[in-house]
């Protein structure tokens, strides 16, 4: 047999490379291929992988196995005089893949070690219009080992930076240079880009990387705000008016509600300025929600039901667990149906208010009201069992 | 690898698509042929039944039929809101122990609403294992972007229960723009309107240099086909009364089969000025003779019917600008998404406010979904060039007992992390217990209690000598987590969670049990 043997693959842009490094070679260096000549297994092999960059660099490689193509009927293409070769690519260290690395990240076309790593921040990228563009994302290392070591070497240098400093941007940048900053960042670091290679050790190392830039950004533009150089630090983003549970009726609900709520949280004084820790968590509980209650007492007191709900319906956002507040509510609730003459619907609130807090004495008082066979208890009557 | 999905999980209807072999996508279709499932579940009695075959159950069981639990996830049962739904909901909602809302069975039973999207998403799974012939268990999941924590993590419960991975919680809006190609074309400041059948969402969504990012979100909670059906109806049911002598009001089942038929209408006047309304079999006489009904409609009935309605497309769209401080003249396309957008007179009231013409999608019920399956491909590493930004809709913020202190702001970019120390304040304290809190208030009655955690078996020492670091984790999807660890020593503390919203960790796992041995 003539020589060593010479097969050509040509990439003809960066992301063949990389489906050549990381789909088309198995581990150890095997790649497997049909070539159309013949070779014993031990024969060397050269592969010529010519780089976008018209680079073409030379592999050494070795026959590991060789086995002729069965040649398929039903495919009309000939496939016969074919051989299957297993070819290990000795050839092919780590210095070739750093280079090929290097020439990808756009360094010299030569590939030969540049002097010093290449800056975080790549100068500011002109607001492209048309073409979706190459990310730098794409441009990170193929090889899993080396991505990891790239990226943990970056996350220990982001790591001890000033926010400034991690979005490449000078200390009084201003809105505009500091999203650009940002946007290279995540374009090199995002998670989105790695998640394909389900490495979960690499997920984690980029999702760090792009914690620490989207919280430098964040600062970054609260400080902008605080300075008066920007509008608002970045999108609201707001359910439709009655979509999400919470808060926002409760602070919609008008500023005397509002007022009362602050009140009752002072005047119960005791309940959430008190250091917690010093007792167990459920009496803390407990003692927050009788200010609330008591409020609520008073109001009821008052006649006014309507209100009373509102301030219980709040205390339960802080105290869902209590009880009292929440039997309380239900008699609340009950008051006020029984104003619009829905006994009915009263009833079944004072049973739920019973089912809730056994001991809820109003509630009993005031199913026995509406037991009574003729007149349907007047408000007075309610009232007077809250003074 | 197994096989994902991309999933418009709904308000009133669900799609799903995949991205086929040559790269397009393709919706798939419920075993009844239709491209869109209903968001139904009906818990008959032979056990539950989801999508169109549900639609039976309004007829039979409406207390037992569960639409709209999308609507219901994560969301308290104290909520005023919540209260004004259930005084309106056919079904009856109940308070979970930990505060949140589920809803009751008639048979001394109830469900979270996770389960009920759980089963929803099972029947999903189905669907796209028929279609490839082989295990589904990875999906993109789509969202309303203003989802807060609780309803994010919802999502992934539910999703969790079906057997479902999510990859990715996908905001609609950014959903609908890559669905429509947005990542293809240039830079394009986008506003996405959305009226489906329950809801109407309008979004700002900018792409710039492959970067997809939501700058603002309102809407009408209850506004969208299901509201025309019902002016529809009540409008029929006058007319029956008027023309036919009998009040149907009180026949749920003829007002049922009133519905279907006007909705079908509906869908035809989009395309043609005149069409009819058919119910072969509205009620029966006591003489057992059926009484059919019959009565054409015009496109300008329809319209006049519905105006009210559809003027109130304007506010929302005018609130989104406002805003992200833009002006009409700023937005460069107007997508149009949902089915309701098929109807002349809302396109026409669209253009109107925006004042630019809609681009208008030849699958305006599809592009959500189609967007979420080249979310799956992008994460696949096919699409490439294209990043979605989202960012935290709630402020994060902690207490101990007192004022809540925000720790992450509204807004973030997501990922984010941030910390709080926490000092011992007596000797040998072994404990320390925080409240975590969303929303932006320091008054704890304002945010939304997400839990309360414990830091665990901390080392005897005196007072404030103990310092415990807790790390506060948003992750890609939006959803939160948290970590402990000494601060002076660096060791990794134990978090107990004491109370959380939500369902537990071993109530998901359970469920998730649950289905797989009633699915096999």
């Amino acid at each position: 047999m003539a020589g060593p043997r010479t097969l050509h693959v040509r990439c003809t842009t960066w992301e063949q490379v990389e489906v050549f490094h990381t789909r088309k070679l198995r581990r150890g260096k095997l790649l497997s291929m049909r070539v159309p000549f013949r070779a014993d297994p031990g024969a060397e092999v050269t592969l010529n992988l010519e780089l976008p960059n018209q680079v073409v660099i030379v592999i050494d490689g070795v026959v590991l196995k060789s086995s002729p193509v069965e040649t398929d009927p039903k495919a009309a293409r000939s496939d016969a005089g074919k051989t299957w070769l297993e070819v290990e690519l000795v050839g092919f260290t780590e210095d070739v893949v750093a280079r090929i690395r290097r020439m990808a990240g756009g360094g010299d076309p030569s590939g030969e070690p540049a002097p010093a790593p290449a800056p975080a921040s790549p100068p500011p990228r002109a607001r492209t219009t048309g073409a979706v563009p190459v990310l730098p994302g794409d441009e990170l290392p193929a090889d899993e080992r080396l991505l990891f070591q790239q990226l943990t070497a970056e996350l220990r240098r982001v790591r001890a930076l000033a926010v400034h400093e991690v979005l490449g941007v000078a200390r009084d940048a201003d809105a505009e240079q500091i999203r650009r900053g940002w946007m290279n960042l995540i374009r090199r670091h995002h998670p989105d880009l790695v998640a394909r290679r389900n490495a979960p050790a690499i997920n984690h190392l980029a999702e760090e990387l792009t914690i620490l830039a989207n919280r430098a950004y964040d600062r970054l533009r609260v400080a902008l705000v605080a300075e008066g150089r920007a509008a608002s630090v970045g999108p609201a983003l707001t359910p439709p008016p009655g979509w999400l549970v919470g808060f926002e009726d409760i602070s919609s609900t008008g500023s005397i509600l509002r007022s009362k709520l602050a009140q009752t949280l002072q005047s119960g004084g005791n309940a959430p300025q008190v250091e917690p820790l010093a007792r167990p968590p459920s009496s803390a509980a407990a003692e927050g929600g009788e200010a609330f209650e008591q409020r609520a007492r008073v109001m009821l007191g008052d006649g006014d039901s309507a209100n009373a709900q509102e301030v219980l319906a709040a205390a339960l956002c802080v105290y869902p667990r209590s009880r009292p507040l929440r039997s309380l509510y239900y008699v609340a609730s009950a008051i006020s149906a029984l104003g619009k003459g829905e006994v009915m619907l009263a009833t079944s609130q004072l049973e739920t208010a019973l089912a809730h807090h056994e001991d809820c004495a109003e509630a009993a008082a005031i199913l026995e009201l509406l037991r009574r066979p003729n007149t349907p208890p007047g408000s007075a009557e309610m009232t007077r069992l809250f003074r | 690898m197994s096989r994902a999905v991309g999933i418009d999980l709904g308000t009133s209807n669900s799609v799903v698509a995949v991205i086929d072999k040559d790269g397009a996508p393709r919706i798939l279709t419920t075993p009844e042929g239709a491209t869109t499932l209903p968001s139904l579940v009906w818990f008959s009695p032979d056990g539950p039944v989801v999508g169109e075959l549900a639609r039976a159950g309004l007829d039979y069981s409406p207390d037992l039929t569960i639409f709209g639990a999308k609507r219901l996830l994560g969301r308290r049962f104290d909520h005023p809101d919540i209260r004004r739904l259930s005084r309106v909901l056919p079904f009856e909602l109940v308070e979970a122990p930990n505060g949140d809302t589920w809803i009751a069975l008639s048979a001394g039973r109830s469900v979270s609403p996770e389960e009920v999207c759980a089963l929803i998403l099972r029947e999903i799974r189905r669907m796209a294992e028929d279609h490839y012939g082989e295990p589904v268990t990875r999906a993109v999941i789509t969202i309303p972007a203003w989802y807060d924590a609780a309803q994010r993590q919802a999502t992934k419960d539910a999703a969790q229960i079906a057997g479902l991975t999510v990859l990715r919680l996908l905001s609609e809006p950014t959903a609908a723009s890559l669905g429509h190609g947005a990542h293809r074309g240039a830079d394009r400041r986008y506003l996405v309107c959305d009226l489906g059948g329950g809801t109407f969402d309008v979004a700002a969504v900018d792409v710039e240099a492959g970067i997809f990012e939501v700058l603002a979100t309102t809407g009408d909670a209850f506004l969208g086909g299901d509201d025309v059906d019902r002016v529809v109806v009540d409008n029929l049911v006058r007319d029956v009364r008027s023309s036919r002598g009998f009040d149907i009001t009180s026949d749920t089942v003829a007002v049922e089969r009133l519905r279907l038929a006007a909705q079908t209408t509906k869908h035809e006047l989009s395309d043609v000025a005149v069409s009819k309304v058919y119910v072969p079999e509205l009620v029966q006489l006591p003489s057992g003779r059926a009484v059919e009904y019959h009565k054409p409609l015009r496109r300008d009935e329809l319209e006049q019917w519905s105006a009210s309605l559809i003027r109130r497309i304007e506010a929302p769209i005018k609130e989104a600008l406002k805003r992200c401080g833009r002006k009409r003249e700023d937005i460069e396309e107007v997508l149009l998404v949902g089915g309701m957008t098929r109807m002349p007179a809302v396109r026409r009231e669209i253009a109107r406010v925006t004042g630019r013409e809609p681009h208008v999608i030849p699958n305006p019920e599809e592009v959500v979904a189609v967007g979420a399956a080249l979310e799956v491909a992008r994460l696949d590493g096919t699409i490439e060039g294209v990043l979605l930004i989202d960012v935290a809709a709630r402020g994060l913020a902690v207490s101990m007992g007192g004022d809540c202190e925000q720790v992450i702001a509204q807004s973030s970019v997501v990922p984010t992390r941030e910390h709080r120390v926490f000092g011992t304040r007596h000797d040998d304290q072994l404990r320390i217990e925080f409240d975590v809190w969303e929303g932006e208030s320091a008054d704890p009655a304002q945010n939304r209690h997400l839990g309360r955690y414990a830091v665990l078996d901390l080392p005897p020492a005196p007072a404030g000598d103990v310092l415990v670091l807790v790390e506060m984790t948003i992750d890609t999807d939006g959803t939160v987590r948290f970590g402990a660890s000494e601060l002076v020593s660096g060791e990794r503390l134990q978090l107990e969670q004491l109370y959380h919203a939500g369902l537990a960790r071993t109530e998901v796992l359970r469920l998730q049990r649950q289905f797989e041995e009633a699915s096999s």
